[in-house]
């Protein structure tokens, strides 16, 4: 318990000293577009709204995902949920909150690991041994970016590529647009390479060229390089995006599975994406380090495989 | 002083602007709303990198011809004397080697792409190096209320004509011009123009004013050329993280001996 009260305190750390503006992250369990916030059922129920929603479409007829947005539902302590009576809810650093899990399939709502990768993920290896990657001011990770603060789609209104601007240590990702001949296998990204295409008022994104180097929750849930990850963003009314991931890597899981929410329009007048510059503000990873006698991740536990 | 200084950049925009305007050309693609469309990715093909000013080759240095216009930077006299400090301590001084986001305009002229996304009231430019990201604010609103200490600063920009102009403030200290010690302070105010040379070809002049480090405006001039291979797209270079990498590689090595 105590090294990981550790990590929590260097996240702490880290976003004290180079983020302006603290937002508290309480769970906020609201509806969402007239459904309900449990993931799954908000899943079943946005899948039937964005049948007859017709969403607003920027200049050349595309729907228009254009704004801020930030998941208000859900956490990424573990997207297979935190039961009620987890002894970290009792954390006296950084307690975790009660959630339901974000995983909708399978029907039993946990990650469909091989057996070695169970061991690994899911608070074994990887959260009792490494770092989190993200408190090393990497990418929090697809979909942990989605999770995390607020975010920016700027959407061009001339089929150009697609940029999503999140502002947790200012990752952006670009979404390619068009047929851009596929990148050779042997290059590793953090973020992985996006192309995205549009089916009916949906945008899909297929991204692969992953290194591996992130975690999917804070409970050290992951993907290795050889992971494709398809997201589906959906308009389901005018201030609600149905975000969806599908997750197929077969060097670790036994089957494909998926995790869904809601990402809620910011209105806040005036909104901006600020510089979060992490790295930059860094001051106590080292020590911290030496103190739990973590290792840094890199995908080192599931090397090999 | 400083509306001295904001009326001598002034003056200094407006003698760059004929060089804008000879180079305008007709057929440059344009958004719906009729702005020149500056989205793609392009690369600076220069030496600013490792010196914005002329210089002969060094051992791991191209020789290169400067961007600086007129070659000279108008130092104050204790800033010429640090200036020449950092670069006899280039090798650790710089702050490229911490790995840390590089400022503007240092970022522009990496030798890295950059890819820009523009909509009617923002245009972003994505760096693969460092992750940087810039968000130039095209929707009439003014620059935050400082001070703010920022990497990439705060960029509010309009069109002039077929020019984007962007005006930058609220910087650090902390970055440098290049690799040879070329340096500002926090109070570094930059006005950026960007024009469309053709499809292919981004003008990019830059004014750079700082009362603290130089004694009057001067500027940059280059050109970002479009990236056409068939399969560009940024990839990562995240140098920090690099860094993070080998060190984790070497603490590997020392528990498996």
């Amino acid at each position: 318990m105590k090294p990981r009260c550790a990590i929590a305190l260097i996240c702490l750390a880290v976003i004290v000293a180079v983020t302006p503006r603290i937002i508290a992250q309480a769970p906020v369990l609201t509806e969402a577009a007239g459904c309900p916030p449990e993931p799954l059922a908000f899943h079943t129920c946005a899948l039937q709204k964005a049948k007859t929603f017709n969403p607003p479409r920027t200049s050349n007829g595309r729907p228009n995902l254009q704004g801020h947005w930030r998941s208000l539902l859900t956490q990424a302590f573990s997207v297979e949920g935190v039961p009620a009576d987890d002894p970290l809810i009792k954390d006296p650093i950084m307690p975790w909150h009660a959630a339901p899990p974000e995983v909708i399939d399978p029907p039993d709502r946990k990650i469909p690991y091989q057996p070695w990768a169970a061991a690994i993920g899911r608070r074994g290896v990887n959260f009792r041994q490494y770092v989190d990657p993200r408190t090393t001011c990497s990418t929090a990770g697809i979909p942990r970016l989605a999770l995390q603060d607020a975010s920016q789609i700027v959407q061009p209104p001339t089929d150009d590529d697609v940029l999503w601007h999140h502002e947790d240590h200012h990752v952006y990702r670009v979404i390619a647009m068009g047929d851009r001949p596929p990148a050779g296998a042997a290059i590793k990204t953090w973020n992985g390479l996006s192309r995205g295409r549009w089916d009916g008022n949906t945008l899909a994104i297929d991204t692969t060229n992953f290194n591996g180097y992130t975690w999917i929750d804070d409970s050290g849930n992951f993907y290795s390089d050889t992971a494709h990850l398809t997201e589906r963003l959906t308009l389901i009314d005018a201030n609600t995006i149905h975000y969806e991931v599908t997750f197929e890597d077969p060097k670790v899981y036994t089957r494909p599975w998926r995790v869904a929410w809601p990402l809620r329009r910011i209105m806040e007048p005036g909104f901006e994406i600020i510089e979060e510059a992490c790295i930059e503000g860094e001051r106590s990873l080292e020590d911290i380090r030496q103190q739990g006698g973590y290792r840094f991740y890199f995908g080192e536990s599931w090397r090999g495989r | 002083m400083r509306n001295a200084f904001t009326s001598t950049i002034a003056a200094a925009v407006l003698t760059l602007a004929p060089i804008a305007a000879a180079g305008q050309v007709r057929d440059v693609p344009r958004t719906p709303d009729g702005k020149p469309n500056l989205q793609g990715i392009w690369q600076a093909l220069n030496t600013a990198a490792w010196d914005i000013q002329d210089h002969s080759a060094r051992l791991g240095v191209p020789a290169g011809q400067g961007v600086v216009v007129g070659n000279e930077i108008p130092y104050q006299p204790w800033a010429l004397v640090k200036k020449q400090e950092n670069f006899a301590n280039r090798l650790t001084a710089d702050p490229e080697t911490k790995g840390f986001l590089p400022g503007v305009p240092r970022i522009m002229y990496m030798p890295f792409p950059f890819q820009i996304f523009q909509t009617p009231g923002q245009v972003n430019i994505a760096f693969e190096y460092a992750r940087g990201i810039r968000i130039i604010h095209t929707n009439g609103t003014p620059h935050l209320r400082g001070p703010i200490n920022w990497w990439v600063g705060d960029s509010r920009g309009r069109w002039d004509g077929d020019t984007l102009v962007v005006d930058v403030v609220h910087f650090t200290d902390q970055t440098w011009f290049d690799r040879a010690g070329n340096f500002h302070s926090e109070a570094l105010h930059l006005v950026e123009r960007y024009t469309l040379d053709g499809p292919d070809h981004l003008r990019y002049e830059v004014t750079i004013e700082d009362p603290k480090v130089f004694t009057r405006p001067w500027q940059m001039s280059m050109i970002f050329y479009r990236r056409k291979e068939p399969n560009v797209r940024l990839l990562d270079y995240e140098p920090w993280l690099l860094m993070t990498e080998e060190q984790a590689a070497r603490e590997r090595g020392k528990a498996a001996n």
